[in-house]
């Protein structure tokens, strides 16, 4: 840690802030409870002890929006959904991040031509971190959303960037 | 009892509106066009009289259809000028099945409702009534069951047209 390293007695250890503040954040993202369709099942699958999501510190399932940090949207959203989803996500504490999990979060998956109730991707409602592919996404590859979200995190900065002098 | 036996015992007891018998048959090997038809049989009921019909059905002793164990609609095709109105009643006492089928025009597309006689056609009517726009003349309750209150059109007519945006959610 440059010239702060070994200034100081044993047991004191220096860090950079944002580096204090990501590894905080990325080890323990509580998703909310959002299952709204076959997806849940893997998300399921996910929390339980074959896979088991808590290896990421993310295992805790919060049944409120006011706890969570992570809404992972495993399903279809229909446009009777889609404003609760906004509402629940205006609800989040920052920094929240929001995960689409499948091909029907994604995009609109097999409803995109004919479902007439079927919003055409979750990002139209609210911004999306992470994109899981799939119909529906293995448990692998819901943990690799999450590893992925966790990359992006510990690449974030607190510091906010200086105004730009005109 | 078989399908035969229902309808002849519903003349028998002068059950009203009663129009024909429709039968699965094979094709006519003569036509080609003629495709046969599959499926179960069913009975074709006058629309005026459906909810008298269903009323004998439920009440008479040999019958005793206690359960309306499906109610739904179809929009048969885009020039047809008639929407399907369907019933499948069940008798467990005596294991029988019945289909009935109403044709109602589109043009005005109104049927009495069965709730006075089967209360479980609440949700049914009020789901074919929001995706078909048939009105069910008597209905306690006739708000939408499924879409949103402020929904516009009949998503399951053949001639309906899927919205461009809802509540600025964009639909393309």
């Amino acid at each position: 840690m440059g010239i702060l390293e070994k200034q100081f007695e044993e047991n004191v250890l220096t860090t950079k802030v944002d580096w204090l503040i990501n590894w905080a954040r990325l080890s323990s993202i509580w998703p909310m409870t959002f299952g709204l369709a076959c997806c849940a099942i893997e998300m399921m699958a996910v929390g339980a002890s074959h896979h088991d999501i808590d290896r990421f510190g993310a295992g805790a399932f919060r049944a409120t929006p006011r706890q969570a940090d992570l809404m992972i949207v495993a399903g279809t959203v229909n446009f009777k959904m889609a404003e609760r989803i906004k509402r629940l996500y205006d609800q989040m504490p920052s920094p929240k991040y929001v995960m689409a999990m499948g091909a029907c979060a994604t995009g609109g998956g097999p409803y995109y031509k004919f479902g007439y109730t079927v919003v055409k991707g979750v990002d139209r409602v609210v911004p999306v971190d992470v994109y899981v592919a799939g119909c529906p996404p293995r448990p692998e590859a819901l943990l690799e959303g999450l590893m992925l979200l966790q990359e992006k995190i510990r690449n974030s900065s607190v510091v906010r960037k200086p105004a730009r002098m005109a | 009892m078989d399908f035969q036996g229902l309808h002849d015992h519903l003349k028998a007891v002068g059950a009203p509106g009663i129009l024909e018998a429709d039968l699965p048959r094979e094709k006519d090997p003569e036509d080609k066009k003629d495709l046969g038809r599959a499926g179960q049989p069913f009975l074709l009921v006058d629309a005026a009289h459906i909810v008298d019909f269903l009323a004998v059905c439920r009440e008479d002793e040999r019958l005793a259809f206690e359960i309306l164990a499906d109610q739904s609609a179809t929009d048969p095709a885009v020039d047809d000028e008639n929407l399907w109105v369907t019933y499948e009643l069940l008798s467990v006492r005596h294991k029988h099945r019945l289909s009935i089928k109403v044709l109602i025009p589109k043009a005005d597309a109104k049927i009495d409702s069965a709730v006075p006689v089967y209360r479980a056609a609440q949700w049914a009517e009020r789901e074919a009534g929001e995706m078909y726009g048939i009105t069910f003349v008597g209905h306690p309750d006739p708000r939408n069951i499924l879409l949103p209150d402020d929904w516009e059109g009949f998503p399951l007519r053949k001639d309906y047209e899927f919205p461009k945006e809802y509540h600025g959610i964009s639909c393309e």
